[in-house]
């Protein structure tokens, strides 16, 4: 009962509450979409479902049916959002802004209406 | 069109009508379980095969109504329920999950038997219309082989319903082929291009497989169907037909 392995064993939901993510993509060429998910005992049903939920109004070019438990994810703060300035490692590049005020001061001219923004 | 003489043209009405009540009757009844199947998605799944079947019927009809010049609406509402040619197969009240799958089993692959046969008719609208139907039906064959699977796999009761409810339905199952008036006509012209006997054969062939698969005794292949196979009507269909009837009767000539 308390061993971790029996609470890992039936943290697995039973079969038939299985779930799986559905990404659709509505035209050829579209990237693929997180559509939503469905609840099937496997994959031949899920297939079937996420076909009738996602796909019955000829809405979609493609379907993609992944089971939930294969998604591995990631959604921890400290690698996702850490506390420093990270800008200068944006396609954008360094935020010039702050230096340009400060090489202007030291230049003695000031633009009025940057400065002290 | 009109070139059909008027013999001909009369079993192509009765061979269009039995295909369009086959269709129509059975959407209504699989529809009932709108709300009430296993799980959610497959209350979405079964009503939305169920209306395919209905939007079948509907092609049908209208294939019908060209030919006869009358208005499809009436000829799927307008009929008392003696008036229904659609094979006893369909004359069963929904009545459990097992019932229903081991009903759409049987009829998924005696229509799709059907429909390969008719995508060659020479009466081209039936054709093409054949051609169309067989695209929706593949999905249809797949999911009711698959809950025939299911079901017999569940061993214990699911398996012991399953069972019964092969061996109810199997007689009834044969009078989706049962012989039409002026078949033969319809075969010597190619509309229908073999007879609905030789089609029966192929779906016994068909079903026989994924029946033994799934440990399920085929009752008696030797069953012919019976004459009235697509005449004889139920207490329970006659419910049914009060049921769909009903809006379209309130008020007749009333426009939606």
């Amino acid at each position: 009962m308390s061993s971790g392995y029996a609470s890992a064993v039936s943290s697995i939901p039973p079969a038939k509450d299985r779930v799986w993510e559905v990404f659709r993509q509505e035209a050829e060429g579209d990237p693929m979409v997180h559509g939503g998910s469905v609840k099937a005992p496997d994959e031949e049903l899920a297939t079937h479902y996420a076909r009738e939920f996602y796909g019955r109004r000829q809405e979609s070019e493609r379907l993609w049916i992944v089971p939930r438990d294969a998604i591995t994810e990631l959604d921890d703060p400290d690698l996702l959002k850490p506390p420093f300035d990270r800008s200068f490692k944006r396609p954008g590049g360094f935020l010039l802004k702050h230096k340009l005020e400060a090489a202007r001061e030291r230049a003695g001219s000031p633009q009025v209406d940057e400065v002290g923004e | 069109m009109s070139d059909l003489d008027r013999e001909t043209r009369d079993a192509l009405v009765e061979l269009l009508l039995s295909m369009a009540d086959d269709e129509f009757v059975l959407g209504f009844w699989d529809s009932e379980w709108t709300g009430i199947a296993p799980i959610l998605e497959e209350d979405v799944a079964m009503s939305s095969v169920s209306q395919d079947e209905i939007g079948h019927a509907k092609a049908l009809y209208e294939l019908l109504a060209e030919l006869t010049g009358e208005d499809a609406d009436q000829i799927a509402f307008g009929r008392p329920a003696e008036g229904y040619r659609h094979a006893a197969l369909m004359n069963h009240a929904r009545t459990d999950w097992a019932f229903s799958i081991a009903r759409r089993f049987l009829y998924e692959n005696a229509d799709a038997v059907r429909l390969e046969s008719l995508a060659g008719s020479t009466y081209q609208p039936l054709a093409d219309l054949a051609v169309k139907m067989r695209r929706e039906e593949t999905y249809h064959l797949l999911h009711f082989d698959l809950w025939l699977r299911r079901l017999a796999e569940g061993g214990g009761d699911s398996h012991a319903r399953l069972a019964a409810s092969i061996e109810r339905l199997w007689p009834d199952a044969q009078a989706v082929f049962a012989p039409l008036e002026g078949e033969a006509r319809l075969v010597a012209a190619g509309i229908l291009p073999e007879s609905l006997e030789s089609l029966r054969a192929r779906w016994l062939e068909r079903v026989a497989a994924p029946l033994e698969a799934a440990h399920l005794p085929i009752p008696s292949d030797g069953a012919r169907p019976a004459a009235d196979g697509r005449t004889r009507r139920t207490d329970e269909f006659a419910w049914l037909h009060g049921e769909f009837t009903m809006v379209s009767g309130s008020e007749a000539d009333a426009t939606w």
